[in-house]
């Protein structure tokens, strides 16, 4: 079973195998169901679109108070600063205001240019309390999507179901007994394929800028490096494969921005790099 | 996690790309399985919708979908709940997925029904896609479907959006019942 719906931003597929387990479809549709409502949920909890989310409450308030937010949100948060951490600071979800400006995400503050702090300036306290030293523009469309893609595999890995596959618009984790073929698209013709390996149990993620309209006169590149908080723009793909989605998803920015495959930061997430 | 990188393309340091696909194509569901899927337990009858000019360049104008609506693919249940399929065209893909409205008037769900890709103009020029109309799950040709888990960048669903936005003005405008 293979069923695929708009979520994040893009098409997120889910499949499937039950294989000689006893699994009525009508009980399947309910565990993809669910797996989609995982993702639905991330949606809502992290979306800078969404004036309303969760991640929208912390950018306007974290500088101002203290804030109890829901425990995936915090377990996003906690990751990001880890490999904040790690990539000495390359990745950084604190970028949202250079793409505020650049148009690329929605100015829901409507504040005047001021200096915003970056994921150093966020402090996590358990149980799931936030609050930031600095005003902040987080966004998190480098690494909640990966983060969405590992619950649903959890959900369907929680359940009979021998192996499957989550992809969120190219972010995608498989398990399951049997290894499969990952392919990358060519980022001098997106139309040809690319066998990058066979993966078993793990995840993969990507990032280039064939998606992006070119007429346009101003950058329409995703990637902002933290140190210069200029937009970058790359002619290659850069993918990174890692044992859980969310590694692979934050990693890939750090790979675009760095360009060095043997960055220590992937080693210490059991991650490989690719650039094509 | 298990990782076999392929050898060729990390020993010789290029990029070695498979034949050249016409099209990438995935099919996900027919229109029966995404009926049941969406409305589990409802009886759906065909209600092919009329829709006059006025209606057409309302749609065409709040949703910027400028291809006609095919006005055959909706259905009706017995409690006002709707169920139609669409097409939308970007850039670089054309999907056709179904939309169930509720009986009050919110989008129920939505599922993707069928996905064929190509990059360029091709997609959207009107004799590109005939060739794929009416196609299913069994027809190979020129439709490239074994590949299953590809990586890339993140392709937008605006369009589908756009689409999804067209549909919920023309219910407002020609299925929705009439306030008494």
């Amino acid at each position: 079973m293979i069923r695929c719906k708009p979520l994040l931003g893009t098409y997120v597929e889910i499949s499937a195998e039950i294989g000689s387990i006893n699994m009525t479809s009508f009980e399947l549709d309910e565990v993809i169901n669910t797996s989609f409502s995982a993702i639905k949920l991330v949606q809502d909890l992290m979306g800078f679109h969404h004036p309303d989310s969760e991640l929208s409450k912390i950018n306007t308030l974290a500088h101002k108070e203290v804030l109890e937010i829901h425990p995936w949100t915090f377990e996003v948060l906690r990751i990001a600063k880890e490999i904040h951490k790690a990539s000495l600071g390359m990745f950084d979800c604190g970028v949202g205001s250079r793409l505020v400006e650049a148009g690329l995400l929605p100015n829901h503050q409507r504040a005047s240019t001021q200096a915003w702090g970056g994921l150093a300036d966020l402090i996590l306290e358990e149980p799931n309390l936030v609050n930031s030293m600095r005003p902040i523009q987080i966004d998190l469309g480098g690494i909640a999507k990966g983060f969405a893609v590992d619950k649903a595999v959890e959900i369907l890995k929680s359940t009979a179901i021998q192996s499957g596959l989550v992809n969120a618009g190219g972010d995608m984790r498989v398990f399951g007994t049997q290894a499969q073929e990952i392919q990358v698209r060519s980022p001098s013709n997106p139309n040809d394929l690319i066998f990058i390996g066979l993966l078993q149990d793990g995840a993969v993620a990507s990032t280039s800028l064939y998606y992006c309209d070119a007429t346009k006169s101003r950058s329409r590149s995703p990637i902002v490096n933290p140190m210069t908080m200029e937009q970058i723009e790359f002619t290659e793909s850069y993918s990174v494969v890692a044992p859980k989605c969310i590694y692979a998803d934050a990693l890939t920015k750090v790979l675009t921005i760095t360009k060095n495959s043997t960055h220590p930061c992937f080693a210490e997430f059991s991650a490989h790099a690719i650039r094509i | 996690m298990q990782w076999n990188p392929n050898p060729i393309r990390i020993l010789a340091g290029i990029t070695i790309a498979s034949a050249p696909l016409y099209a990438h194509a995935k099919i996900y569901i027919s229109v029966d399985q995404a009926q049941k899927l969406i409305f589990p337990n409802k009886q759906f009858t065909k209600y092919p919708v009329v829709l006059t000019k006025d209606i057409q360049d309302k749609m065409h104008s709040a949703s910027s979908v400028s291809h006609p609506f095919k006005s055959d693919r909706t259905w009706k249940a017995s409690d006002g709940s709707w169920f139609i399929v669409d097409e939308v065209v970007g850039k670089h893909e054309m999907i056709t997925y179904a939309v169930g409205i509720s009986s009050i008037g919110t989008v129920q769900s939505i599922e993707i029904m069928e996905y064929v890709e190509s990059y360029g103009y091709e997609v959207a020029e009107e004799v590109w896609r005939k060739q794929f109309i009416g196609k299913s799950a069994d027809d190979a040709i020129k439709l490239k479907k074994d590949i299953q888990n590809i990586s890339g960048a993140t392709l937008s669903c605006k369009h589908l959006t756009d689409g999804v936005k067209r549909i919920m003005v023309m219910y407002d405008l020609a299925l929705k019942p009439k306030a008494k």
